[in-house]
This record gives structure tokens, sequence and C-alpha cells, in this order.
């Protein structure tokens, strides 16, 4: 079996017996509901969509990055890292496994959301490019665990690593286009949302709800995908080198 | 101090020329600091100094020495989870430092206590995940995940939640989990801390199995019982220093050659008397305490004797522990302990 697909496969029973790391699934309909009430406040119906989107790239993100710290705080108190770290398997390929099953679960989220939409504001969302939003949310979420695996290494070098966990969390979901797109964002802040994954996705899905022909779906995808894959990479060098960090310091099992 | 040949237990036999090609794990002037941050300013610990060690294929190897010694330092870096500050080490021929990841293909790791599974998992899906990791392809990780299930006596348990199993269970499942890559060299770190004794010799008979499949095993423990029970030699470790590489017979029979005498009621000059016996290695007196060491049976016999002649009847005697047979043989073979 590939330690990708095991670690994928472990996250899932793991999250079965973990109900916090399904939380998400509570949060995404308030945030549904209150991105709704206030396009209907505006008289923006317009914006519709907009308020299913943001809340599933939301709970996604947030599941991810959580996840991604958790993990490793979890390792470390259960004293399960060492073994990890004594064992061939390579740490940051199941640290990616097990946050793309939790990104996995967070595609959910959407159907919650669109039937948050449809039962509690009568607006029923069409879907006019199901097979560009499958495969955007399919690529969303490799990105998601791609990008989310760098904090992994935080906090294997940090214990304390929560708060960079937190500021990357708002913060993000406001520069990258995921509440308000980023062609409606000041111009000054558009180069730094266009090199992180959420806002093509943000874009993607937003356009795969909308009756208009998505332009050029695959590359926009590919460019998603790409995001996720350097953010692996980078996460993959830095865990490396911060193991071989904590190896010598031998700081590795310091909580 | 290293003896070569036939174990007592007949299962390895170190080759003519000392087995240093044929050695499992050698470590050679191996030393490992850790900065201290606490308090004001920081300083160095020394956690090992100048260890030489070397462990024959098929051997059970004993670590011994008190909380703090060093062993699971040692382990650490026969494991590649830390690396050392000076010297060197390899686990079949492999650096730990340079090789690193080729030596964890070869290693087992097991500890003690009940961390290192993941509780909310059952014993089953702990040691899929785990042979995961040794890269196992899912048909054979299933069946050596069943074989070991029934090897250590979990299979009636195998889908229950590792969290609900007793200290003794999770034992077997580290112990199975340790094995789940099948390798050459098993390294237990203190594989029966909080046992029952039942469980504790249950695995001692693993161990034995462990012996008979040829693996070499590298065992720490503070528990000199244990060691004698399952090893073939052991080495004595005491902050961060190697004191000694003895067969087990060997260590055992010092720690039941020395004893200890203990007395109240004892005048400074019987205390001189007892302290000029024969067998007598050393004597403490305070107040009207006294407390003699006694190297031979016969000693301590004397010691009694002599203390009951004067009218002290507050006596008791009692082994040595670990820690003060590790002092006796510092001042036998004249080694430096820091």
């Amino acid at each position: 079996m590939s330690l990708f697909m095991a670690a994928l496969r472990f996250q899932l029973r793991l999250a079965a017996h973990s109900p916090g790391t399904l939380q998400v699934w509570a949060t995404a309909p308030l945030f549904t509901a209150v991105f709704l009430s206030i396009a209907e406040h505006a008289d923006r119906t317009d914006l519709t969509s907009f308020a299913v989107v943001a809340p599933t790239l939301m709970g996604q993100w947030a599941l991810a990055l959580g996840i991604a710290g958790e993990l490793i705080a979890e390792e470390r108190s259960q004293g399960t890292l060492e073994a990890v770290i004594a064992t061939p398997g390579r740490l940051s390929v199941i640290v990616v496994g097990r946050i793309l099953a939790v990104s996995l679960l967070g595609v959910t989220t959407m159907a919650e959301a669109w039937l948050v939409a449809g039962v509690g504001f009568g607006r029923w969302i069409a879907v006019p490019h199901p097979v560009v939003l499958a495969a955007a949310l399919l690529a969303n979420a490799a990105a998601m665990a791609g990008t989310a695996s760098i904090m992994a290494s935080l906090f294997v070098l940090m214990p304390s690593a929560r708060i960079v966990q937190n500021t990357l969390t708002y913060p993000l979901y406001l520069l990258c286009g995921v509440l308000v797109p980023l062609s409606q964002l000041p111009a000054w802040v558009r180069p730094l949302g266009r090199v992180v994954f959420l806002s093509w996705s943000a874009d993607l899905f937003r356009a795969a709800l909308d009756e208009a022909a998505v332009s050029r779906p695959a590359g926009r995808i590919a460019v998603v995908a790409l995001l996720g894959l350097s953010g692996y990479l980078i996460g993959a060098l830095l865990l490396a080198r911060v193991l071989r960090r904590v190896r010598r310091l031998g700081t590795l099992t310091h909580t | 101090m290293e003896k070569y040949g036939p174990t007592r237990r007949g299962a390895t036999k170190r080759p003519a020329d000392g087995g240093a090609r044929a050695d499992a794990i050698v470590v050679e002037d191996l030393g490992r600091t850790f900065v201290d941050r606490r308090g004001r300013g920081a300083g160095e610990v020394t956690a090992l100094s100048g260890i030489s060690l070397r462990v024959a294929p098929g051997e059970v190897h004993g670590l011994l020495g008190p909380n703090g010694a060093g062993k699971t330092t040692l382990c650490k870096i026969l494991t590649t989870t830390l690396e050392p500050t000076t010297g060197s080490a390899r686990v079949l021929g492999l650096d730990v430092t340079r090789q690193s990841r080729a030596v964890r293909r070869s290693i087992g790791l097991v500890f003690g206590g009940d961390r290192g599974l993941y509780g909310r998992l059952s014993a089953r899906e702990n040691l899929w995940f785990w042979g995961a990791m040794y890269g196992l392809r899912r048909s054979e990780l299933r069946a050596r995940a069943e074989l070991l299930l029934e090897r250590v006596g979990l299979a009636d348990r195998a889908d229950a939640r590792v969290d609900t199993f007793s200290r003794g269970m999770k034992q077997r499942l580290h112990l199975a989990r340790g094995l789940v890559g099948d390798p050459r060299v098993v390294i237990l770190d203190e594989p029966t801390m909080g046992m029952d004794p039942v469980a504790a010799l249950d695995f001692r008979a693993l161990v034995a199995e462990l012996r008979e499949e040829g693996r070499t095993v590298l065992l720490t423990t503070h528990d000199m019982a244990e060691a004698a029970a399952v090893c073939d030699r052991v080495s004595l470790i005491d902050r961060g220093r190697l004191l000694m590489t003895e067969d087990t017979d060997a260590v055992g029979r010092l720690l039941s050659r020395y004893e200890r005498v203990v007395a109240h009621g004892v005048s400074a000059g019987l205390a001189d008397r007892v302290g000029a016996l024969a067998g007598v290695v050393a004597v403490r007196h305070e107040a009207d305490r006294l407390e003699a060491e006694t190297e031979l049976p016969s000693a301590t016999a004397s010691v009694l004797a002599v203390l009951a002649g004067e009218g002290v009847h507050r006596v008791s005697t009692a082994r040595p522990d670990l820690a003060e047979v590790y002092l006796h043989l510092v001042g036998r073979r004249g080694m430096a302990v820091t």
C-alpha cells in the first residue's frame, strides 16, 4: 500500500472518531446564512453563488490548516512522532496524505452550503458546468493539502506555531478573493492574491456556477494544481530541513 | 571487557577477528551533549560520553542503567531520531547519520509505556498504518499484520480501539508494531515499563523468539532481573558512560556477590573493628549508624557475628542496587565516573 494512500485512509478513519475535525459542518451553514443574509439585504441576489463558494473554501482551508498543525502536535503528545521519524516513510508524504483526507471531507461543505441557500433562502443554485466544478474541487483539495503541509514543518520546529496558523485564516480569505473576487479588491492586493491558489479556486468555483462559459478552465485548474504542488514541494523541503535541525538539536519531542 | 565466543545461550558467536565487520551494531567513541537553557545562561549537558559498543548479529544485548543514564539517548541515535555530537554509530554497517534512511529500513523501535500508538484506531489499523511506512504492499501488509496480531496474542482484540487496551496489551502491540517492517535489528527501549509480572514474562518469551529468528536485539532496562532473563550480554551505563560489557551471568554473579549490612547503636570503635574484617570493602559510620559493604557471603556472617557479640540487635542486610554495584565495579576496575 502506498504510504500516501495509507495516510489518507488513516486520517479518514481517525476523522470518524474525531468530532472536533468535523466542526466545519457546523460552521459552514452559519457562514452561508450570514453571507446570504447580507446579499439579500443588499438586494444582490446575483451574489448567491458567492455566498456558497466562500464558506466552502473557508471550511476546507480551516480543516486543512487545522490538521496540518494538530497532526504534529498530536503525534508529539501521543509519543508517535519519534516512532514515525524512525521509520523509512517520508513524513511529508504522511502529512500531505492526511491533510488531503480532511480537504476532501471538506468538499462536502459545498453541498451543505448549497442546501442552506436552497432550503433556507429559496435560492436553488444551478450548476451549469459540473465537470469544471468537480475538477476544480479536486484540484483545490489537493492544493489545500500541498500548501497547508508547509505549516507542519513550522509545528515540528515551533510547537507554539498556532499563532502563525491563526494569522493564515481570515487575512487569506480576504486577500485571496474568497469572499470578494480579487478583481474587486484594490490593485495592490491582486498580485499577492494571485500567487495563492485560493484566489484561482474561488474564481473557478464562481465561474462553474455561472451561466456564462468558463474561459480556459483546464489552464486555470492546472494553475491551482501547480500552485498546490509548489506548496507541497516547499513543505517537503522545509520539513526535511526542520527534521535535520531537530535531530541535530535533540528537540524532536519537545512540546 | 568484551567477551567473544558462544554466549551462555549458544545463540551468538563472534568471528575470530572480533567481528568488527560482521557486528550488527557498532558504536565508536560516541558522545552527545545538549544545550541546557534552563536557569540563567546556556550550559551544556552531557548525555553520552565516549561510548564504544559492539553487538553481534543475533545477540540480545541489554543496556542496563538507572534513569537518566543515557540509555534512551543511545537508542535515539541508533534509530536516527537524534544525531551524535561526536563519534559514530553503525547499524548493519550503515552509518546512522549519513545513511539514516537505509538504517531506518533495517530497524524496529519499540517503546515502553502507554505512548507511541494511535489510541483511536484499532490494533489492526495501527499495524496497517505502521506497515505502510515500511513500503509494504497491501496484501503483504495485511497478511503480516494478521500474523503479528496472532503472535502477540491480540488476534481476538484486533478490531478493538487501542485506547481500551490494558498496558500489557499495548506493550504487545508495540512489539508487533516494531516488527511490522521485519527488521533485522530490534531496539526495545524500556519495553516492560509498567507491565504487570505476567505480561513481563510473556514479553520475555517473545524476546526469546526474536533471538531464535536471528534478529539482533538491543534492550534497555533498569531491571537487572529482566536483563538476566533475556540477554546474552549486558552493558552497564551510568551518567553517559559505559562502565562495562559482560556476559549476563557474570553481572548476575557480581550482583549476588555484594551485600550490605546496616546497623544502629554502633560505636566508632566497633565500626573500625567491622571495617577491619576480611571481605568488608567499605564502611560508613555516622552518629551510631553503620553501613558496611561486604564482598563475600562469609564476610556478612562475620560482620553479623561481631555486631551480635557486642549486643547490637538493630541490624538488617540487603543486596545493593544496580547503582551500588556500578560503584563497586568502578572502584574495582579503576574507571572514572563523572
